[in-house]
C-alpha cells in the first residue's frame, strides 16, 4: 500500500492534508481511526514519516489500539506534560471509555457525567483538594466551581489533543487514544516495571510526591487561576473564553 | 404530525390547549382498568358496556393487581365510581346511550384511550412482513389514484370527481397506511433504544462471555435495519414516482385541493424515507463504536484488569502518579507587514477668500399670501369683513397666529375695497375661535372713497 501511494516522502509531504496533520501533531494531537484521512495518510507515508520527525527528535508513535501521536524525545520540538487536572479527567474518561454502561450511549458522555464519575471514583473532598492545591482553606462553593471549572477547561484541552471530540456542549465522544491514560497499568507484568519502561522512553514522568503532578506545565492552570480574584472566586466565563482552537481533521 | 394536523396553526392550538388545561392524570389501576375493557371489547366484540360491566371489569382488575382488595362491596363500588368518573372527566370513558337518568348508561372506550392501551398492549415495531404488506397495499392505491387521473373520465371532470377519486383515497387510504409505517417506526425506535441497553446489560452482567452474543445481536439488529432500509428507498422511489404524475395531472387540471392532497402525500412518503436513511447512519455510528469496543476493550482485557487496576489509581490507591508528554510546538509566529505611514501635509495658509461674496436675495413679503386670498376672497364673492377674515385665515393655523392674521386682513380688506359701517356695527365670527366687527364691503368703489383707513377696525378672540 505504501509503495503504490506514497513511493516517496515527497509525495507524502505533497499530499494536500498533510499541512494540517503535520501541524496537528506537533501541537500534540492524536490521530485516530476517527480522522478518516490523516489515519489513512499517516498509515500510508508511515516508513517516510518516522525517519522524517526522528530527525526533529520525535518519534512517530503508532498503537495497536488504532492511533498515532508524536512523541518528543528532546526539547528541539517543544514538549509539554499534562497538568493534573488534565490526567484526573483523562484517566476518568479512559476509565469511562473501558466501561460498559458507555456502550448504550455509543461512546458519549456529558461533562456532568464525568464529573459524578469521578468524584465517585476519587471521592469529593479529594476532587476539591486535586484541583485546588495551592488553597488551604477554601469556601465549599468556591471550590465547587473551581473544580467544574478546571474540569471544563481540562476538557476542552484533551479535545484540542484529540482524546475527545467535542460535539455540542456539553457533550464529548470518547476516542481511543484516552487508552494512553492506562497505557503504564497494562500488560500482564508488574504495572511498575512498565511504568519505569514508560519513563525511561519519555512517554510519560512521574510526579514528584504520590498527589497531584505538578509539572512545569502548570503555566496552564496558572493561566485558569489568573481568573481567580483575591477571594478565590473564579469567573467561570472567563476560563470557558481562554480557549484554545481545536485543529479540525478532515472525515 | 398527520396531514390533516400538518395544515393547523401551533399557537392558536397550544393556547387553547392551555385554556382548557388540558391534562392526563393516570395512575396505574386507571391503565390497568383501561387495558382490560379493551381487551375485553375486542375479544365479546363489544361496542361498549353497560354499567355492570363496567364494575365487573373493575373487579376483576383489583383482583388479579390486589390494589385495593381489602376494601369491602361498598367501598370497591365506590372506587370504581370514581375511577369511572375520573375517565371520563377526561374523556377517557364516554357515555354513549344518553338516556340520562332515565336507566343506567352505557359506556365505551373514546379513542384517546384506545390509543394509550394500544401504545401499551401492541408490539407494533417495523417488520420486513409488515413493510412488505403495508408499501404494497399502499403502491396498489397509488397506482389506482394514478389510474384514474390518467382515465378520459378525469378530463373535464367536476371537483366532486376530484374529491371522490383522488383526494379521498390519498387522504383516507394514503394517509392510514403511511402513518401505520411511521406508526410502526416509531416502535423499532423504541426497540432500539432497548436493544442498546441490553448491549450494555449484557457486557456488564457477563463481561467477555457476552462478547459473541452481542456480536450476533449487532450483526442481526445491523441486518435488519439494512434490509428495511433497502425497502424503505424502493419503495420510496416507487411512491415519490406515481404521487409525481397525480400531483402534475392535478396541476394541469388546476384542481387546487388534489394538488395540495397530492403534495401531503408526497411529503409523507419522504418523511417515511428519510426515517431509514437517518437511522442507518446513526446505526452505523454505533454498531462501529460497539465492535470496536468489543475487539479493543472486552477482547484484550478479559478479566478486567485494566478496568479494576486505572480505577485504583484514579483513587489513589495505585502505583505513583504519572503525567503524559505530548508535542507541543509554539505556532509559527508570523511577523504582520509593515507598512510606512506617510507623513503629514505641511501646513498652509488657504488659497481662497474666507468670506463668500455677498449676493442679492430678494426678500419675500410675508403678507402675499395673505393678500392674495383675501382678494381670492373677495373675488368669490365675500361682501363682509367676517366673512373675508373666515376664508383668508386659515383653519389649521395656531389661535394666536389667526388673530394676527384676522387684524392684516382687515387691514387688506381696507386697501383693497371700499368699506362700509354702520353706527352699530355687529361682531359676527369669523372661523373658530375669532370674532370680528362686521364691515360691509363694494368692491365696485375705490377704498378711499369711504376713507375706509379711517375706520376703527377690530377683532376679538372669542372667549
Amino acid at each position: 500500500m505504501t509503495d503504490t501511494r506514497f513511493p516517496r516522502l515527497e509525495d507524502a509531504i505533497l499530499d494536500d492534508a498533510f499541512p494540517e496533520l503535520d501541524l496537528a501533531l506537533r501541537r500534540g494531537r492524536h490521530v485516530d481511526r476517527d480522522d478518516a484521512v490523516w489515519y489513512a495518510l499517516l498509515v500510508d507515508a508511515q516508513d517516510h514519516l518516522e525517519p522524517l520527525y526522528r530527525r526533529y527528535g520525535c518519534e512517530l508513535v503508532h498503537k495497536s489500539d488504532g492511533y498515532f501521536y508524536l512523541l518528543p524525545t528532546n526539547d528541539r520540538l517543544g514538549r509539554r506534560h499534562l497538568s493534573a487536572a488534565e490526567m484526573l479527567v483523562g484517566q476518568a474518561l479512559a476509565l469511562l471509555y473501558l466501561e460498559p454502561g458507555t456502550v448504550e450511549t455509543g461512546g458519549i458522555v456529558t461533562r456532568e457525567q464525568v464529573l459524578a464519575h469521578l468524584a465517585g471514583v476519587v471521592g469529593s473532598d479529594v476532587l476539591v483538594r486535586a484541583l485546588n492545591p495551592k488553597r488551604r482553606r477554601y469556601d465549599e462553593r468556591v471550590a465547587a466551581e473551581t473544580v467544574r471549572a478546571k474540569v471544563a477547561d481540562a476538557l476542552r484541552r484533551l479535545a484540542t489533543l484529540g482524546f475527545v471530540d467535542a460535539l455540542d456542549e456539553p457533550r464529548y465522544r470518547l476516542r481511543a487514544p484516552l487508552l494512553r491514560f492506562a497505557e503504564p497499568l497494562r500488560g500482564a507484568g508488574s504495572p511498575a516495571a512498565h511504568l519505569a519502561e514508560l519513563v525511561a522512553s519519555g512517554e510519560l514522568v512521574l510526579s514528584e510526591d504520590d498527589g497531584v503532578v505538578e509539572t512545569g506545565d502548570d503555566a496552564d492552570d496558572d493561566a485558569t487561576d489568573g481568573h481567580a480574584d483575591a477571594d478565590g472566586e473564579i469567573d467561570v466565563e472567563a476560563v470557558a473564553d481562554a480557549d484554545d482552537e481545536t485543529p479540525e481533521a478532515p472525515r | 404530525m398527520t396531514a390533516v394536523s400538518a395544515d393547523l396553526d401551533p399557537r392558536p392550538l397550544v393556547t387553547s390547549l392551555h385554556r382548557r388545561g388540558v391534562a392526563l392524570e393516570l395512575h396505574t389501576l386507571d391503565l390497568c382498568f383501561l387495558a382490560a375493557l379493551h381487551l375485553r371489547a375486542e375479544r365479546a366484540g363489544l361496542a361498549s358496556f353497560r354499567e355492570d360491566e363496567l364494575l365487573d371489569v373493575f373487579h376483576q382488575v383489583v383482583a388479579l393487581t390486589k390494589d385495593g382488595a381489602a376494601d369491602g362491596g361498598d367501598g370497591r363500588k365506590k372506587r370504581a365510581t370514581h375511577v369511572v368518573r375520573r375517565l371520563r372527566d377526561q374523556k377517557l370513558l364516554v357515555r354513549v346511550d344518553g338516556a340520562g337518568v332515565v336507566r343506567s348508561g352505557e359506556y365505551a372506550l373514546t379513542r384517546l384511550a384506545t390509543g394509550i392501551v394500544a401504545f401499551y398492549l401492541e408490539d407494533e415495531a417495523l417488520t420486513r412482513e409488515s413493510l412488505g404488506v403495508l408499501a404494497g397495499t399502499l403502491t396498489a392505491c397509488l397506482e389506482a389514484v394514478r389510474d384514474a387521473v390518467r382515465s378520459p373520465a378525469a378530463e373535464g371532470a367536476d371537483d366532486a370527481w376530484w374529491r371522490a377519486n383522488v383526494v379521498g383515497p390519498l387522504r383516507v387510504t394514503l394517509f392510514e397506511l403511511a402513518s401505520g409505517i411511521e406508526r410502526r417506526q416509531r416502535g423499532f425506535d423504541l426497540q432500539q433504544e432497548a436493544f442498546q441497553r441490553d448491549i450494555g446489560a449484557l457486557l456488564a452482567a457477563d463481561w467477555f462471555g457476552a462478547v459473541e452474543r452481542c456480536t450476533v445481536l449487532l450483526d442481526t439488529a445491523s441486518a435488519t435495519l439494512r434490509e428495511l432500509n433497502d425497502m424503505l428507498l424502493r419503495h420510496g422511489h416507487r411512491f415519490g414516482e406515481l404521487l409525481q404524475e397525480v400531483l402534475e395531472r392535478a396541476t394541469d387540471a388546476e384542481k387546487v385541493e388534489a394538488e395540495r392532497a397530492a403534495r401531503d402525500a408526497v411529503e409523507q412518503v419522504e418523511r417515511i424515507a428519510a426515517w431509514g436513511a437517518a437511522r442507518q447512519r446513526a446505526w452505523s455510528d454505533y454498531h462501529e463504536w460497539v465492535h470496536r469496543y468489543l475487539r479493543d476493550v472486552v477482547r484484550l482485557d478479559p478479566s478486567r484488569t485494566l478496568v479494576h487496576r486505572l480505577r485504583e489509581q484514579l483513587a489513589g490507591r495505585g502505583g505513583k502518579a504519572y503525567a503524559l508528554t505530548v508535542a507541543n510546538a509554539p505556532a509559527i509566529r508570523l511577523l504582520r507587514a509593515v507598512t510606512a505611514a506617510p507623513p503629514d501635509a505641511p501646513v498652509r495658509r488657504p488659497r481662497k477668500e474666507r468670506d463668500a461674496k455677498l449676493e442679492p436675495d430678494a426678500a419675500a413679503d410675508p403678507d402675499a399670501a395673505l393678500v392674495a386670498s383675501v382678494d381670492a376672497a373677495l373675488a368669490a364673492g365675500a361682501r363682509g369683513l367676517a366673512d373675508v377674515t373666515a376664508r383668508a385665515v386659515g383653519p389649521d393655523d395656531e389661535l394666536d397666529a389667526r388673530f394676527r392674521a384676522a387684524g392684516k386682513v382687515a387691514q387688506i380688506v381696507a386697501r383693497s375695497a371700499a368699506v362700509g359701517a354702520a353706527t352699530e356695527r355687529p361682531w359676527l365670527p369669523a372661523g373658530d375661535g375669532i370674532v370680528v366687527e362686521e364691515w360691509s364691503l363694494d368692491v365696485t368703489q375705490d377704498a378711499d372713497a369711504f376713507g375706509a383707513a379711517g375706520l376703527d377696525a377690530g377683532a376679538e378672540r372669542a372667549s
